[in-house]
């Protein structure tokens, strides 16, 4: 052999080893996580620690089923299950408004221009500049004077203001690449603009369409800041972080309940990967 | 009126036609924009205007209306002591959490560029990471290194790197390093991500071109592949500052910005300040500086990518 092929071959190898340490660094939290929601409390604190549960139980799944945070625990009502029915809400009713609004915003931002379309634009740009995190005291005070503090629909409209302008550029992108032959045929074919928005673009633009709800969704159901600071507890987030504070309080219960609300995002992103990909790339690049 | 659409649409193919109806075009594609701009103008321009006037004011916590105090909410936040400390914390908190995130991005990309068997899995692997929201990243590390249940100490244990479990969030640096890494871990797949959306787009032959003219792996990436990959390497990097500037959901469930204030970042600062001291005044003039912060290092980076690549996240 000659030396180029053994080199070849050295390097091949060394690629398959960081393929190995890459796989390691993502599964490893979660084999660890998944891994200990099927324990007893004893057996997690076990030294050394079992790899793989030695008597696996269902025991925290049922606790939190039951509204405990520790199997055999006391009822506390946890709210596991009602947050993560909420969370869903609050990101399929975030998507909805997104869509609506910013399916429209979009489509007139790739195909119409009107005295300020420049500026919509550049606003919508800033918008997605100003941080979350930067604006929390005035939403505070609103909700508060407006009786929508532990609100999912307080939510959904804080919300909105970080999700909107990713959901116009991620969609502007998409119809600024649709021919606008598709819109004219429809036009000359005498159906009015809405109609060749919604019965042409929009069944065809269904791949944008997923992308933006995808991220939308995405944002919205792991969004802990606002969640904190603007209701108790309200969605799965905060339940997870504030878990700790229960008496009882029991790390592999933690994990199961983890594992529920890690299990929709990932599943989610792995089905529309394609979309999602292209979606964020484009969300963020012209 | 369909016949003049017509006529109008070969025309002027950039501008759709008014088909039957009597708004102009200019009107109707306000129309449709305007419900989002209303609506971003109620959730992000009024919020915005008011933290900003808030930032003035002192705000009771009853109804009793807001009184003007020019600049004292600026010079309490930047005259006290811990706003020094947290700005020093925050400094060394997001150079470590950009070049963590985007070197192994970068890392991770050019790794699953390369034609290797389960490339495709790997790529599905990616993405992981990244649908897993922060927090729920924070959790799961916060109790991975945990020292009764966590598994990381019993491995550096097994393999002889640590004498005795350690309880990693007791300490001072390797509280940070560990808030570090449980925020990388995330936005490592995001970094490559993008990366990889851009490698995919560099054209396969100027690749070959250069391998059929013996250039070396090394400096085919010099040459070829580091260059393409540079305007997503500002917007990344660009990205990466600004969250790691605004990081809050990790140190908060793993730390709450301990031992001490090892751990506080401005964001966690500023959480102090509005929801445990109640100030709003003084919190909204500190979110008013990480707000220009953010902008302007976005807005700096949009100038140096050109205007053709506005940077759009």
């Amino acid at each position: 052999m000659s030396r180029s092929v053994l080199r070849k071959k050295a390097v091949t190898a060394l690629l398959y080893a960081a393929l190995v340490l890459f796989a390691v660094w993502i599964l490893f939290p979660f084999w660890f996580l998944v891994n200990n929601s099927f324990m007893t409390p004893e057996e997690a604190v076990a030294v050394p620690p079992h790899w793989i549960p030695e008597e696996p139980t269902l025991g925290n799944y049922s606790a939190i089923l039951a509204g405990k945070v520790a199997p055999g625990g006391a009822e506390v009502g946890l709210r596991v299950l009602t947050a993560l029915g909420e969370s869903l809400a609050v990101g399929v009713l975030t998507v909805m408004v997104n869509l609506a609004l910013g399916g429209t915003a979009a489509y007139s931002m790739s195909r119409y221009k009107y005295r300020g379309s420049r500026l919509t634009y550049l606003a919508v740009l800033f918008a997605r500049l100003v941080p979350a995190i930067a604006i929390v005291a005035a939403f505070f005070v609103a909700l508060r004077d407006l009786g929508l503090i532990n609100s999912r629909y307080g939510l959904v409209i804080v919300y909105t203001s970080f999700t909107l302008p990713i959901t116009i550029l991620v969609l502007k992108n998409y119809f600024d690449g649709l021919p606008r032959e598709l819109d004219e045929a429809a036009l000359v074919d005498g159906a009015s603009r809405l109609q060749a928005l919604w019965y042409v673009i929009r069944p065809i633009a269904r791949p944008g369409f997923i992308a933006a709800g995808c991220l939308v969704f995405l944002e919205s159901w792991g969004e802990f800041f606002y969640a904190l600071t603007l209701t108790n507890q309200l969605t799965i987030p905060p339940v997870l972080a504030g878990f700790r504070g229960f008496f009882q309080f029991n790390w592999t219960t933690l994990a199961a309940a983890t594992v529920l609300a890690v299990v929709p995002p990932v599943l989610l992103a792995l089905i529309f990967q394609r979309y999602v990909v292209r979606g964020l790339a484009q969300g963020v690049t012209k | 009126m369909v016949a003049s659409a017509q006529a109008r649409a070969t025309v002027d193919a950039r501008r759709l036609p008014p088909a039957g109806s009597p708004m102009s075009d200019r009107m109707f594609g306000l129309a449709l924009a305007l419900p989002a701009i209303i609506s971003l103008i109620l959730v992000v321009g009024i919020p915005g205007v008011q933290t900003l006037v808030y930032s003035f004011q002192r705000v009771p916590l009853s109804d009793d209306p807001a009184t003007f105090v020019g600049t004292d909410n600026y010079a309490k936040v930047l005259g006290d002591e811990s706003f020094v400390e947290s700005l020093v914390v925050t400094l060394q908190y997001t150079a470590g959490y950009v070049l963590l995130a985007t070197i192994l991005g970068l890392l991770f990309a050019l790794l699953l560029d390369q034609p290797l068997r389960g490339r495709g899995i790997a790529r599905a692997l990616l993405i992981i990471p990244w649908a897993t929201p922060v927090i729920i990243a924070g959790v799961m590390w916060k109790w991975l290194i945990d020292p009764s249940v966590g598994g990381l100490n019993a491995v550096l244990f097994e393999l002889g790197v640590l004498e005795d479990y350690k309880p990693f969030l007791a300490d001072r640096e390797w509280a940070l390093v560990f808030t570090i890494l449980a925020a990388g871990w995330h936005q490592a797949s995001f970094s490559a991500l993008l990366f990889l959306a851009s490698l995919q787009t560099l054209p396969n032959e100027i690749v070959e071109a250069a391998k059929v003219d013996g250039a070396t792996a090394w400096q085919r990436f010099r040459g070829i592949v580091f260059p393409w990959l540079r305007p997503m390497l500002l917007v990344v990097v660009v990205i990466n500052v600004i969250y790691g500037v605004l990081q809050f959901d990790t140190v908060w469930v793993m730390t709450q910005g301990g031992p001490g204030d090892a751990t506080t970042l401005l964001p966690i600062l500023l959480y102090r300040q509005l929801f445990i001291f109640s100030d709003i005044g003084a919190g909204s003039a500190l979110a008013v500086m990480l707000g220009i912060v953010a902008v302007l290092v976005s807005s700096i980076a949009l100038i140096l990518l050109g205007r053709d690549n506005p940077l759009e996240a």
